[in-house]
This record gives structure tokens, C-alpha cells and sequence, in this order.
């Protein structure tokens, strides 16, 4: 279904879920759950019909049977404050029951692709994923520039970057390989 | 004005009714290699994708967006089993070879040799070599450029060094990979030579079409021969049809799909052989905490593998991928993977262990077209998994770590080398492990016989004239490394004889394509 939204009830669940999984450190200001939610939501949007039923059947299992199943009470998922729902949670990642385990697990494999990938995310972490992409591919379309005017060994010798890039220098951003000094090693951090 | 090499739902109106010598559904490692040699040897040649097409500036940083357009249902596939094994599968233009891992190895000679002794006599060593080197040339099957391998492969590569086990230098189909790190969403500096800079470019220039966005769901037969194709345009603003009509039809959707159509067309049934014998390659992630940073965002995906104890059929090999991906290493999540990950994520180094398996599922199609992949990890195999697993930790402590962690439920993290000896003391049972593949073979396979698979030592089905199939599916059986390269040299042999057939050049069609009566 091109138009699938997590209807009422499962919204909510989804939402009690995300909230849960997100990250969230005292520094970090921005609660990330409606803005991931949205992504995974038009993530399943992609999936067949088959397993959008499926990952709903599994929401729907986790909002009422996740309590009897951690001896938790009867309360349904979305209903509970939020530390509830991470202690909940965290039995059922931990159950002795592999199908069981497997609800959270995968739901939260979903939730962590699209939390960790976010750009504001990756920045507070000291991540520049993004920049260093820019980076990687400016240099590399130096790099190809540069291999038109000579020969290319053939497979499998490796075609090396000189002069624009050393061994020691290959893995930097442009503005570090610009202060390299010859003995100062690769940046590790 | 010359025709559209790349013909996409909003270049046309209407339904479609195309012709041509050759039809290819499927542009990955098979389809794209077929389609390049046909079109050079002057074959009017059309592929048609199911899958859009995406240049290099298409591949974002953002995870499940990439998901969403290049991998087929979004990234959710998984084969159930005893425990369920998510696998990897492109749903683009260029295939899988979009999203692999880029590594090349021919297929290993005992293999080939296995092959020749069932009667497949042109799979030997000596008879694909031509193959090889023209598939490692056309994908610059090439090692990393020097200094650009990065810390998580040289914290795998000093490991291995300590304890003197046998390292292999990965070659990888890339022109000037530069450690970009993100092979897994597409490569976003070009240099990966998916077939969409290899095979592909070379289809083009020689005059071949492709449409995306069109779904294949009927094999068209006359008297028993598949003469086209027909299924839905997949046009956003409006369902459409398209009927190709060809001399012959080639069928590269992979491992997976191309089971799955033959079965929803009634093909193959006699020989009792489609959608079995599926063999995965599965693979277990492992990963290590290292006092100094490993920094895995710079450098490259895998430039080694240890091949130290490839003939008890397992491989270790490093990993690096982004952070996004780094997150499934850890069953916690929330404020614990949050605190985890903010003080640990530069320390970290991901790897994983391959295991040849000796366990066969198989592909069905249940009613309403639903697809089952459905593949059973073995005990054996598990014992493999839990041996190769605690070496790859040993490496890793040999490399300095202070901690591993694994994919096993009761022993998520090792604390120290002597914590290793808890595996072998208390097995993880295969439902407390969680699996992952990419690697998927051998659900038609190739025999000498018809009565023991589906299609013939040329690819064409034994039961379908006209019918070939080219891609991992015709696989004979599993090859224990990865697979690209291995598929991409049956693509080439099933190409040319399909072009012995067919007579070189376009208007060569009175060659006859009639089999000889078994």
C-alpha cells in the first residue's frame, strides 16, 4: 500500500515504541520520535502488503501481549509512561523466547537505521558523515582526472592517488592533508 | 535524434508493445553481462528493470531513504527459518551490484572442479578463465589503493598478523575507492564498478535499451517456447502494460525472483528443481571494542579476508559500515545504545564470519503469489558459526581489543580472551543467533542432466526453448566466497552460447534455435 500510515491504535503503539528506542543523551535537546517515526513509517510504505500486515500484527502483539508475556500486567503498551514502556521493552529483547525477543529487535533495527543516520545526530556524536561523503568524492573525481593522462595498470595492481594524495594522507579530510606534516601520522579521531 | 538508452515511464504514453532479439529481465551482475554481450556481438538487445535507475548523486546519506528506493521492499526481506535471516536485495538498476560489498574472487578451483565432475565439463578452471579476465577487467577487479583501507581493517589485518593466520588482499571491483565507507546505500563517490559503470555503459554504447520501472509477470510461450515477456509499467499516475516479443528471453532477477516467476508462470515444474537447493552463504556478525580509536568512518568496507580456515568452509573478514548499520551489532537501544554508541563508536570495529553451508531451503510460491524464502540454518553449520565466531575473536584480541561482541544471544559480549572458551562450553542454539546474508545461489541450478536441474549446460531450461536463465540462480551449488564475480562469468558463457545460437548480428534470424529432440 503506497498510502500506509499505522492506523489509530498502532500509531500509538508505534509512537510508545519509538519514543522508547530513540536516542536521547541530557545534551541533546531534540526529542526524535514523531520525525523517525515518519521515516520508518514511509520506509514500510515500501514494503508489500504482506509484510505491512506482518510488522502490524507485530506491533499489535507488542501492545497487548507484551505485558502477560514479561509478567508485566495487563496494560497495553501505548497506556504506560514512558519508563514502563523502556522497562517492558528491555524484557522483552531479554525473553527466553526467541520469536518473542525477535518483536523489539527487529522494530528497533528499524527505528536505529533511521535515528543514527540523521544528520543533527551524527553531528552531536562528532560524526561528519556527509562532509566526509562531499570529501571522498571531490578527491576521488581528482583522482580520476588525474589517471586520464596515464596509462592504468591492469587488475589487479591498485592505481595509488600520487601526487595529489600520499598513503599517509588518503584517508584525510582536504583541509587536514593540507597541514599534514610529514611525521604527524594519521588523525585517529 | 538518437533513441533513449535509459527509457523510464514518463518518456512513453500508453501501453507498450516492444520487439527485439533478445529480452533481460533483470540488470544486475547476470542480466547486465548478458546484456553487454549480446548487444556488442550486434544483437538488438532490451532489459528491462523493475527498479529505477539512480546516478551516483542519487545515493544520500539518509539510511531508510536509500532503502526505500534501491532495495526491494524497502530492506525487509528475510528468509524464515529457525531463526530468520534478513538478506540483502537491490531492487535497481545495476542490481545488487549497487549495494554489495564490491569484493571479487573467482570461483575456488576445488569448486569448479566439483562441477566438471558432475558432467558440467565447461565450468572447469581452464574453460572459464577467459571468462574471469574479462569480468575482472570490465569491473576493475583491482586491490585498494595504498593508505585507503582504514582502521577497521587494520585492526583485522595486525590480528591476523599476530597470530600468523593466512590473510588474503581482497580485490574489490572499484576504480580509486577512496574510504567513503557507505558501499551498502550506493556508493557516493562512483567509484564502485557496479554494473552501472561497467557492464552497463558497454550495453549502452553498443546501442541496447533499457526501461525501468517495469514489472515482469508473464513468460509469453508459443508451442512450448518462451517468445516474450509482458507485465505492468509501474507508472506512478497510471497502470500500464507492456508486451515485449523476442527471439529469445533471458531471466536474471536472481537467487530469489527468478524462482518466483518461473513458479507464478507454471515453468520448470517437470524437472521438480525450481526454487530448491538454496544455499545462503549466512554470515554472523561480530565486533570489537578497542581502547584506541579504529575511527571506522574512513576507510573502506573489507580489504582482507582470512582465508586461514577456508577449508573447514569458514571466512573472517572485517566490516566497516556506517553508523546507522553499526546499531544492529548491539541488542540494546533507546538511552543504553545512545550512552553506548556516543562513547564507544570510534573504538569500534565491525567484522563478521562466513560460513559455507551445507544446508538447503528452498522458494515457494503460496497462494495470492505470495513469496516463502525459507531456509534452515543446520547444527552443523551452527558449529561452524560458533567456532569461527571465537576465532574471529581471538584475532580481535590478538589485535588489542578489550572487548568483543557477538551475534549470540546468552554471550552478546566476551570479555576477555579466556571468555572465549564460554562458546565452545555453552553453544548457542541457532535460534538464540542472529544471522544476516547477501550471498544468495542455486535455486535453478545447472546440470548435465535434466532430471537433476533447470536449466542446461548453455542456461536454457531444459523444459522451455528459448527460456535461459543467467544469474546466481544457475549456480550448481555453493562456492564459499563471494559470489559476483562467480555469476558474472556464467552470465558471459550462457551469452555466448545464446549468441551461437541466435547467429551474429541483427537479421541473422533464420538461425534455427530448435533443440534437438532428447
Amino acid at each position: 500500500m503506497k498510502d500506509f500510515v499505522f492506523p489509530g491504535r498502532l500509531r500509538r503503539t508505534a509512537r510508545a515504541l519509538v519514543a522508547a528506542m530513540v536516542p536521547r543523551w541530557d545534551d541533546f535537546d531534540k526529542d526524535l520520535t514523531d520525525e523517525v517515526l515518519d521515516e520508518v513509517e514511509a520506509l514500510v510504505r515500501e514494503m508489500p502488503l504482506f509484510n505491512q500486515i506482518g510488522l502490524s500484527l507485530m506491533l499489535t502483539g507488542l501492545e497487548f501481549a507484551g505485558g502477560p508475556l514479561t509478567l508485566d500486567g495487563l496494560r497495553p503498551l501505548s497506556s504506560l509512561e514512558h519508563a514502563r514502556v523502556v522497562e517492558r521493552i528491555e524484557r522483552l529483547a531479554d525473553h527466553p523466547v526467541p520469536q518473542v525477543r525477535m518483536l523489539p529487535m527487529l522494530l528497533g533495527t528499524l527505528i536505529s537505521f533511521s535515528a543514527y543516520s540523521r544528520e543533527d545526530v551524527e553531528q552531536f556524536l562528532g560524526l561528519p558523515r556527509r562532509a566526509w561523503r562531499r570529501d571522498r568524492k571531490a578527491l576521488r573525481d581528482r583522482l580520476v582526472q588525474l589517471d586520464a593522462g596515464r596509462p592504468a595498470p591492469a587488475p589487479p595492481t591498485p592505481l595509488g592517488g600520487a601526487p595529489e594524495v600520499t598513503p599517509e594522507t588518503y584517508l584525510l579530510f582536504e583541509d587536514e592533508r593540507a597541514h599534514h606534516r610529514p611525521d604527524a601520522g594519521q588523525e585517529a579521531g | 535524434m538518437s533513441p533513449r538508452t535509459i527509457v523510464e515511464p514518463h518518456h512513453t504514453r500508453g501501453d507498450l508493445y516492444l520487439s527485439c532479439d533478445v529480452v533481460i529481465v533483470g540488470s544486475g551482475a547476470g542480466g547486465a553481462t548478458v546484456a553487454a554481450t549480446l548487444a556488442e556481438a550486434g544483437h538488438d538487445v532490451l532489459v528491462l528493470e523493475e527498479g529505477g535507475h539512480y546516478a551516483t548523486e542519487a545515493y544520500t546519506a539518509n539510511i531508510p531513504e536509500m532503502l526505500g528506493k534501491i532495495m526491494r521492499d524497502g530492506g525487509g526481506t528475510v528468509a524464515f527459518g529457525r531463526s530468520p535471516v534478513p538478506y540483502l536485495e537491490a531492487k535497481c538498476v545495476g542490481g545488487t551490484t549497487v549495494v554489495n560489498g564490491g569484493m571479487c574472487w573467482r570461483t575456488p578451483e576445488k569448486i569448479l572442479d566439483e562441477w566438471s565432475e558432475r558432467g558440467l565439463v565447461d565450468l572447469g578452471a581452464k574453460a572459464l578463465d577467459r571468462h574471469f579476465t574479462e569480468v575482472e577487467e570490465t569491473i576493475n577487479a583491482r586491490h585498494q589503493d595504498p593508505g585507503s583501507h582504514g582502521g577497521v581493517n587494520d585492526r583485522f589485518y595486525e590480528g591476523a598478523t599476530a597470530l600468523g593466520w593466512k590473510l588474503s588482499r581482497n580485490r574489490r571491483n572499484q576504480v580509486h575507492c577512496v574510504g567513503s565507507n557507505d558501499c551498502v546505500t550506493g556508493c557516493p563517490s562512483g567509484a564502485k564498478q557496479s554494473t552501472l559503470q561497467s557492464w552497463l555503459p558497454r550495453f549502452w554504447a553498443a546501442g541496447g535499451r533499457l526501461h525501468t520501472h517495469t514489472r515482469v509477470e508473464k513468460i509469453v510461450t508459443r508451442r512450448g517456447r518462451a517468445v516474450g515477456v509482458s507485465g505492468t509499467l509501474l507508472d506512478p499516475y497510471k497502470k500500464r502494460r507492456f508486451t515485449v516479443r523476442a527471439r529469445a528471453v533471458v531471466i536474471a532477477c536472481g537467487a530469489v525472483q527468478t524462482p518466483l516467476l518461473l513458479q507464478r508462470n507454471k515453468l520448470g515444474r517437470e524437472c521438480g528443481h525450481v526454487g530448491k537447493h538454496f544455499t545462503i552463504h549466512p554470515n554472523v556478525k561480530v565486533a570489537a571494542l578497542f581502547d584506541e580509536p579504529v575511527n571506522s568512518l574512513r576507510g573502506t568496507h573489507q580489504a582482507f579476508q582470512c582465508t586461514e580456515f577456508i577449508d573447514e568452509g569458514i571466512l573472517l573478514a572485517p566490516g566497516a559500515i556506517p553508523l546507522g548499520f553499526m546499531t544492529a551489532m548491539f541488542p540494546i537501544f533507546g538511552s543504553r545504545l545512545a550512552e553506548k554508541l556516543r562513547r564507544d563508536h570510534r573504538h569500534i570495529a565491525t567484522g563478521g564470519v562466513l560460513v559455507d553451508d551445507f544446508a538447503e531451503g528452498y522458494i515457494k510460491t503460496l497462494p495470492f503469489g505470495i513469496p516463502l524464502v525459507r531456509y534452515d540454518v543446520t547444527d552443523v553449520d551452527q558449529g561452524k558459526f560458533v567456532r569461527a565466531a571465537a576465532r574471529l575473536a581471538e584475532l580481535y584480541f590478538a589485535a588489542g581489543a578489550r572487548e568483543v561482541y557477538t551475534a549470540f544471544h546468552h554471550h552478546a559480549v566476551i570479555e576477555s580472551p579466556d571468555a572465549i572458551k564460554k562458546l565452545y562450553a555453552d553453544p548457542p542454539r541457532v535460534e538464540d543467533t542472529e544471522y544476516f546474508t547477501a550471498h544468495l545461489m542455486g535455486t535453478c541450478r545447472m546440470s548435465a542432466d535434466p532430471h537433476d536441474g533447470v536449466v542446461d549446460p548453455d542456461g536454457q531450461m531444459w523444459d522451455v526453448p528459448g527460456l535461459y536463465l543467467a544469474d546466481a540462480s544457475i549456480m550448481p551449488g555453493t562456492i564459499g566466497v563471494n559470489p559476483q564475480v562467480t555469476i558474472m562469468a556464467l552470465a558471459r558463457l550462457v551469452a555466448e552460447r545464446l549468441d551461437a545460437r541466435l547467429g551474429r548480428g541483427a537479421g541473422a534470424h533464420s538461425v534455427s534455435m530448435a533443440r534437438p529432440a532428447a
